[in-house]
């Protein structure tokens, strides 16, 4: 039998990308963790792993790190297939959740450490920590312990130390989450700075939306351990594929119809449902609901719903409605222009929005 | 079969289940010699026939165990060991209990002082400790010399029970307060507030409520200091001053002394056994307290 | 801080049976001072001599420089195997770990005076007795247990993620063991040290049954001493023995202490 190259067993042509997953899978018993994960990242790009927990995002991660073991599939890195290397050979930088800094060691030595065990002779490696430190602007802290520095400054060390040794790739797993929120916003663009001048290639584990969609080149949507959409940040959003990244990503109505004939029946409108039989879900995003009292009729520019309002919410920058409408609660959000009247509930409305903002989908 | 379908070794020399028998290969040898043949052999030893001098013989047999069991004095030493380690118990858990309550409630430095003080004879060799005893109870010791000087003939308090109940309970003290203390996570004050509101008198709030919180601490620390008691040697042996007879001490006489190693060895399986029967209680005490 | 009054009655019952409680390690103290030949309480005179009289007494030192290598010896050898035992059951996970560990603490479930015959059935025809190998075997046995147990919590207390940051790093498994692991568990291997020493120079059931006329340990030499004839060294000894108790937990305590501050 003819011995072939990893790499071309394993489907991948030069150039589709820096980092492919093919196959990727990783079973427990019976439990699939990552269900088939297929991915090409060109090199220099941030991607997002988001889902919720459980989604097998943090196991794909630990997969591409050599942490965790996988069943089936392969992992390719510059046309080198990994799948098997152990992590101490796979030149990966990993920045943890928990910074996971060396206790015993000052923040010099944290960040020397990966240049130690690729034995980086002693004036080279000094100058190198010297700049990472700077880079992540903790110059004066050499000697200070992690358990001194703040939360943010630990993160801002981890980075350091995970990219002094000038990684292949950039691994992030939940970087921000036990950030406080103002720190989160500045980490996040700090990291998306650093990484746009290194050019590195990186991936960004992530339970958070907001921080997939500002600050990476793609987003893959995980659920279930499956792949469920993979596309620019402004792809995921106006043009969710399934349910329920319509859901996870941004914030939605759901309306439950019957569909037939490429038309679905909801709530007495009819919706274009091209390619749709039986039970669906239409959705719409809540500030692209407009509200009015004064009775807009439905027509071929706007889909029109009549409702109650059922609680208002001032929230300083936005206005929310909850209004009963089609048999179920519509939220609606506008920003705040100064002076409206909040309308009082049992005010009777009109909820309308364009149909290119509706979604639907086959009911689960 | 194609290159990729072989899993990636990377550069370990062992299998993980090899390195697992290196790194316990040691332990588990130590643990063989020193502990699980030893024990066996215990059984065993309990079973083989000597000399009317103690000399071991070749053949086995059920004469020791006939005697053990048949011979009123062992059955006494069995029965007596089990009613004076009962009373060493029920004393230690009286005398810790209002400690362990004590310290529960305060809190801060001086809880850890506090806390310190009750460890602090734990560290200390039960020789020392015995020792002290015999400063206080001998009859050249603090009692007997603060009892003379009132006028009062002191009592006999050395070489005898009453030498060893009162200092076995002390070294137990710490065990059973510690054991206590564990058990008194359940015993949130607010309980004992909402009695109070409820109209319960402190003395009855004590016995409805503090009392059936903590009482799988003191079971705990029942068995432990029962089980400490029935098995402790050096503080029976030098307060009694070999005119007490208890099961640990006939255990030493038997094996360095008389030599008579198969007696020896069947009173130890019979505080073993003890041993079952205190876990067994306890397990089921906890289970009716639960 | 909501503070709950404590009923005066609780503590003075409190307070009686601290004293009775202490009683015991409060008067060796001034017996330690008697200038009398004999144990009374109190002394009818005072001086320093059963002090100088520790130091004249040829079989104390030798028991007490017996008892001083034992204890080292039990140490390390414990920490030794006690360390790998620990990492196996706790990070490698074989199947049966649960049980291999119950196994291996289960001599602290034996009385003393019950291990103690049973090893000295085992060792006599071996001619272990009265040998220093022997006290060392007869001591692994009881400190293991506590070794094995101190280190397993302290190994699985420890972040893992930090070990696998220093994989990624490109640290193979020993070099994360021994630069990453052993210096985050120095307060674990600090306690396990202090609490075997302890155990081993304390131990009194055990050396009993294993020391023979010739060779003795300390704790063992006053129990015999005691027994024969209850002078006031034993309680001079007493005291030396509480201070040298007080100076391992003090080592403990400021190294777990500054452990503490690199930790989180």
């Amino acid at each position: 039998m003819i011995r072939t190259a990893p790499e071309e067993t394993a489907g991948l042509k030069q150039g589709e990308g820096f980092l492919s997953l093919r196959g990727l899978t990783r079973r427990y018993g019976d439990f699939v963790a990552v269900d088939d994960f297929n991915l090409d990242v060109p090199k220099g790009e941030l991607v997002a792993f988001l889902g919720p927990s459980g989604c097998g995002k943090t196991t794909s991660l630990r997969m591409i790190a050599g942490l965790a073991p996988s069943t089936s599939g392969h992992i390719v890195v510059n046309g080198r297939d990994i799948t098997g290397v152990p992590p101490y050979q796979r030149d990966m930088g990993l920045v943890f959740q928990s910074y996971a800094l060396f206790p015993h060691m000052d923040i010099a030595k944290n960040v020397a450490f990966g240049l130690e065990m690729r034995k980086v002779p002693k004036a080279e490696a000094a100058e190198r920590v010297r700049e990472a430190i700077a880079m992540v602007r903790l110059t004066g802290k050499e000697h200070h312990r992690p358990a001194q520095l703040s939360g943010g400054q630990q993160q801002r060390v981890a980075l350091a130390r995970a990219l002094v040794v000038r990684p292949s790739i950039l691994l992030l797993d939940e970087p921000l989450s036990n950030l406080d929120a103002k720190l989160r916003d500045e980490m996040r663009n700090e990291i998306r700075d650093i990484q746009k001048r290194l050019g590195i290639t990186a991936v960004f584990v992530t339970h958070d939306q907001m921080e997939a969609l500002t600050i990476c080149d793609k987003v893959v949507v995980m659920n279930h351990g499956k792949l469920e959409q993979m596309g620019t940040p402004h792809e995921i959003y106006e043009h969710p594929k399934t349910a329920f990244v319509a859901g996870f990503v941004g914030r939605i109505n759901r309306l439950a119809g019957k569909a037939s004939g490429g038309v679905a029946e909801v709530a007495g409108l009819k919706v274009a449902a091209p390619g749709f039989n039986g039970p669906v879900e239409v959705m719409v995003r809540p500030h692209r609901v407009s509200l009015s009292t004064d009775g807009v009729q439905a027509d071929g520019e706007r889909h029109a719903l009549p409702g109650t309002v059922t609680r208002a919410t001032f929230a300083g920058d936005i206005l929310e409605y909850e209004v009963e409408a089609g048999g179920t609660i519509m939220k609606t959000e506008a920003a705040t222009r100064g002076g409206e009247a909040v309308l009082a509930p049992g005010t009777p409305v009109t909820l309308s929005w364009r149909p290119q903002d509706t979604y639907v989908y086959a009911a689960s | 079969m194609t290159a990729i379908d072989l899993p990636v070794a990377g550069k370990r020399p062992m299998s993980p289940t090899a390195v697992v028998m290196l790194l316990l290969l040691p332990i588990a040898v130590i643990n063989a010699i020193g502990f699980l043949w030893p024990v066996v052999n215990l059984l065993r030893m309990s079973f083989r026939d000597s000399e009317a001098s103690g000399a071991l013989l070749e053949t086995s047999g059920l004469t020791t165990w006939i005697n053990v069991l048949s011979d009123s004095f062992t059955l006494d030493l069995i029965t007596g060991s089990i009613g004076v380690s009962l009373f060493i118990t029920v004393l230690t858990l009286v005398c810790s209990y209002p400690i362990a309550l004590y310290l529960h409630r305060c809190s801060g430095l001086w809880r850890t002082v506090l806390l310190v003080l009750v460890i602090a004879p734990l560290l200390t060799s039960a020789v020392v400790r015995t020792y002290g005893w015999i400063a206080i109870l001998s009859d050249q010791g603090l009692i007997a010399n603060a009892l003379l000087a009132l006028g009062i003939t002191p009592p006999r308090l050395m070489f005898n029970l009453t030498g060893v109940i009162i200092g076995l309970t002390e070294i137990l003290m710490p065990y059973m307060i510690l054991a206590l203390l564990s058990g008194f996570g359940r015993l949130d004050p607010r309980f004992e507030e909402a009695a109070l509101t409820l109209g319960a008198t402190p003395w009855k709030t004590f016995w409805r409520v503090v009392v059936p919180l903590t009482a799988p601490g003191m079971a705990l620390g029942c068995l432990l200091c029962f089980v400490l008691a029935i098995s402790s040697f050096v503080t029976p042996k030098l307060l009694g001053g070999g005119r007490v007879f208890l099961l640990a001490t006939e255990i030493y006489d038997q094996a360095i002394v008389t030599l008579n190693w198969p007696m020896a060895a069947a009173l130890s399986i019979i505080i073993l056994v003890l041993f079952g029967f205190a876990l067994a209680l306890y397990t089921r005490a906890l289970r009716r307290i639960a | 801080m909501d503070e709950r009054p404590i009923s005066p009655v609780l503590k003075g019952v409190t307070l009686v049976m601290f004293l009775f409680l202490l009683a015991p390690l409060i008067v060796v103290v001034p017996i330690s001072f008697s200038g009398d030949a004999y144990m009374a309480f109190p002394p009818t005179s005072w001086s320093v001599k059963w002090y100088g009289a520790i130091f004249h007494d040829a079989q104390m030192t030798a028991a007490f420089t017996i008892s001083i290598l034992l204890a080292i010896v039990v140490t390390v050898i414990s920490l030794l195997v006690g360390l790998p035992a620990a990492y196996a059951l706790v990070r490698l996970k074989p199947r049966g770990a649960e049980a291999l560990g119950s196994l291996f603490t289960a001599p602290l479930l034996l009385p003393t005076i019950v291990l103690g015959l049973a090893i000295l059935l085992v060792f006599a025809p071996l001619g272990l007795l009265g040998t220093f190998q022997g006290l060392v075997a007869a001591h692994l046995i009881v400190t293991l247990p506590y070794a094995v147990r101190v280190l397993s919590t302290a190994l699985a207390t420890l972040p893992i993620p930090v070990e696998e940051a220093a994989a990624t790093l490109g640290a193979r498994p020993l070099t994360v063991f021994f630069k990453v692991t052993l210096p985050m568990m120095r307060s674990g291997l600090v306690s396990t040290a202090a609490l075997c020493f302890l155990v081993s120079f304390d131990e009194v059931v055990l050396s009993l049954f294993m020391t023979g006329p010739r060779l003795s340990t300390l704790p063992v030499a006053m129990y015999h001493h005691v027994e024969q004839q209850a002078d006031p060294m034993v309680a001079s000894l007493s005291v030396l023995l509480v201070v040298l108790t007080l100076v391992v937990v003090l080592i403990v305590d400021r190294t777990a202490g500054l452990a503490k501050t690199f930790v989180k």
